[in-house]
């Protein structure tokens, strides 16, 4: 059942509490059927986006357009959309049956109509025998699913999500992350969705929307963004452990100079010569060994065994600290030196300034 | 000895324990209200003598009862009048405590927390100091001796009490769950009638249990501003019977009008008592 889909659109969206801007002058389109994931750190106006096109906060500046229409100055329930929030934000006095119907009822559906559409959605999301419980009688997890059955029943064209598992358990998170993609592919709608967890934003999004003090650092797929992060914010913010940064000089052509140690690398590097530069390379793409040529010099701090990999953490002579991951090979000890190298074709460079240099 | 018998003795010696010191205890609380019910069933002279033993020896008799009904104008009147004041301050009370509650609770204006503060320190005044200019308000208003005038005196007194009350409740309903209301489509009234009110019953019975108890018990502002007979409230009555007629105090018919008196606030408690029963909002968030 693929339900027509609705487009979203953000222009020069503006927010502000009294003096201070969460929001500066935001631009945005989401495509219909799309799976859009807000990601960034804490206090970065995520959630007062969403609910900024929920229509539960005022805009301060700028149109918001759903399905081509501006709903900026609509009420919530006549948006088309529905929301899950972060606390479930369950009616505790009302069983689980009301809880699905109430909104429905206010709509002056039919009662038989309603009891269909509750039973539906009861069906897709396996509440049926939850449905005479209070919520004050479930699970996390059952609880949560009551929510977005309740989101279901209004038949929304959107969806929006407010970190809706991170009141959950690890394992239940993982269960109820393939329920919600499992529910995008089956209804097809445009979903927006909150979350600070990466493998969530990784795993669901058709792309990725990182933002940072109220302005979008950069929009692309899951691949995009891993890849080839436009600036250094979101180099650090994607992946886990982050990506690592080192500081050099451009020395000429395709030699750089790091911490006094000469590196010459395949391609050129996307500076002039004697420019600061940083570069980027993930834990993932170096390798430590004791040849020397082409390599860095750096003490091991400490190792963290993860079973299939281990992170060893390594102070290089400049004083960044490195993270490489390693599968199998020899432990590395505290005190060890090592030489690091790292595979050319993945180090990412970056201006002085945070903007990604696009190299060759 | 085994080990099990002497858990099990200890077990039985701490439930003995605790069942005594529980019986004791409520034989105290109960022994005045029992002692006054005893004696509004002795008849008139048997009440006038000297109390020992508490209970009717000459057998049971309703005559206090008919005495302090034909009291005055009659109780009946008395009674309604305390009952009409009782509880139109209660649901006036109610009624604006759970709208300015909300407000102080879910609106950002100016001033917000001076008016909050202002509204509270109403409390520090002792009213029977301002009973002067409240009397001149309400003869200026017409309302003097009059019973929606008491009903105002008394709603302005539990105002500040029940505001705070009712704050607190709202402030501990989760801001998410009126945003999902509003994302339902509920509109500001029928989301307080349907998912806020549910959810504040416990604080709207405190504030009900309280405007009642004071209201149907409260004796000086009554006493001054209720001047003509047919008006008074039961307090006000109760004085009169207890100061007597000629000289002798009809001991009986006192308390038969101490029960009386008692029994609306006991069935109050008893029909609200269940909304104190805490976790009314467990498991709507977290
Ligand atoms: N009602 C409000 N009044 C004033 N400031 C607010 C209000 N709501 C949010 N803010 C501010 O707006 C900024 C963005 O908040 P928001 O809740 O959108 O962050 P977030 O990205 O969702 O963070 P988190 O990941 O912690 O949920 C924060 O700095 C917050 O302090
Ligand atoms: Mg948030």
């Amino acid at each position: 059942m693929t339900a027509e889909t609705a487009t979203i659109e953000l222009r020069g969206v503006r927010k502000s509490f009294g003096p201070v801007d969460v929001i500066h002058k935001l631009d945005l389109l989401v495509k219909g059927g799309e799976f859009v994931v807000f990601v960034g750190p804490s206090g970065c106006g995520k959630s007062t986006l969403l609910r900024m096109i929920a229509g539960l906060e005022d805009v301060t500046d700028g149109d918001i357009l759903i399905a081509g229409r501006d709903v900026t100055d609509l009420d919530p329930a006549k948006r088309g959309i529905a929301m899950v929030f972060q606390s479930y934000a369950l009616y505790p006095h009302m069983s689980v049956r009301e809880n699905l119907a109430f909104g429905l009822e206010i709509a002056k559906v039919p009662a038989a109509e309603i009891r269909r559409q509750v039973d539906a959605a009861a069906e897709v999301l396996k509440i049926g025998p939850l449905l005479d419980r209070r919520p004050g009688q479930l699970s996390g997890g059952q609880r949560q699913r009551v929510a977005i059955g309740r989101a279901i029943v209004r038949k929304p064209l959107v969806f929006l999500f407010d970190e809706p598992l991170s009141n959950l358990d690890a394992e239940l998170r993982v269960s109820m992350r393939a329920e919600i993609a499992r529910l995008h592919r089956e209804l097809g709608n445009t979903m927006i969705y909150v979350t600070h967890d990466q493998t969530e934003a990784m795993t669901l999004a058709d792309r990725i929307v990182v933002l940072r003090d109220g302005r979008i650092e950069q929009v692309g797929s899951p691949r995009a963004v891993y890849e080839n992060p436009a600036n250094l914010f979101v180099a650090g913010f994607i992946g886990s452990p982050r990506m690592n940064i080192v500081d050099g000089t451009c020395l000429d052509g395709n030699r750089v100079a790091i911490g006094g140690t000469e590196i010459t690398l395949e391609a050129p590097i996307p500076a002039a010569a004697a420019e600061k530069i940083k570069l980027g390379v993930r834990p993932e793409h170096w390798s430590a060994g004791q040849a020397q040529d082409n390599a860095l010099p750096a003490q091991v701090e400490f190792a963290e065994y993860l079973g299939s990999t281990r992170y060893v953490h390594c102070r290089l002579a400049t004083g960044d600290l490195i993270t490489i991951e390693q599968r199998g090979g020899p432990e590395a000890l505290p005190g060890e030196n090592l030489w690091l190298r790292c595979d050319q074709r993945a180090v990412k460079f970056f201006a002085a300034s945070g903007e990604a240099r696009q190299g060759s | 000895m085994s080990r099990k018998a002497a858990a099990t003795r200890r077990r039985a010696w701490a439930a003995t324990r605790y069942h005594v010191i529980g019986l004791v205890t409520s034989l105290l609380f109960i022994a005045p209200i029992a002692w006054s019910m005893l004696v509004s069933f002795k008849s008139t002279t048997e009440a006038a003598r000297p109390p020992l033993p508490p209970w009717p020896v000459e057998g049971f008799t309703t005559q206090s009862y008919e005495n302090l009904a034909q009291y005055g104008v009659g109780i009946w009147t008395y009674a309604g009048n305390s009952l009409s004041v009782a509880a139109a301050t209660v649901v006036v009370t109610v009624f604006i405590s759970l709208l300015a509650g909300y407000g102080f609770s879910r609106f950002q204006f100016p001033l917000k927390n001076a008016l909050f503060v202002l509204i509270i320190s109403t409390v520090m005044i002792p009213f029977q100091s301002i009973l002067t200019p409240l009397f001149l308000i309400l003869t200026r208003l017409g309302l003097q001796n009059t019973l929606p005038g008491i009903v105002l005196i008394y709603v302005t007194l539990h105002l500040p009490f029940s505001i705070f009350m009712m704050r607190n409740a709202f402030d501990a309903v989760p801001k998410e769950i009126e945003d999902a209301a509003r994302v339902d489509g509920a509109s500001v009234f029928l989301m307080l009638r349907r998912v806020m009110l549910p959810l504040v019953l416990p604080g709207v019975a405190t504030v009900a249990i309280f405007a009642f108890l004071a209201s149907w018990n409260e004796f000086l502002a009554a006493l001054i501003l209720l001047t003509d007979q047919r008006k008074y409230t039961l307090p006000v009555m109760m004085a009169a019977v207890r100061s007597g007629q000629f000289g002798t105090i009809d001991w009986g018919a006192v308390q038969s009008g101490v029960m009386l008196m008692m029994a609306p606030c006991l069935g109050l408690f008893l029909l609200l008592q269940r909304y104190y029963i805490r976790g009314l909002t467990a498991g709507a968030v977290k």
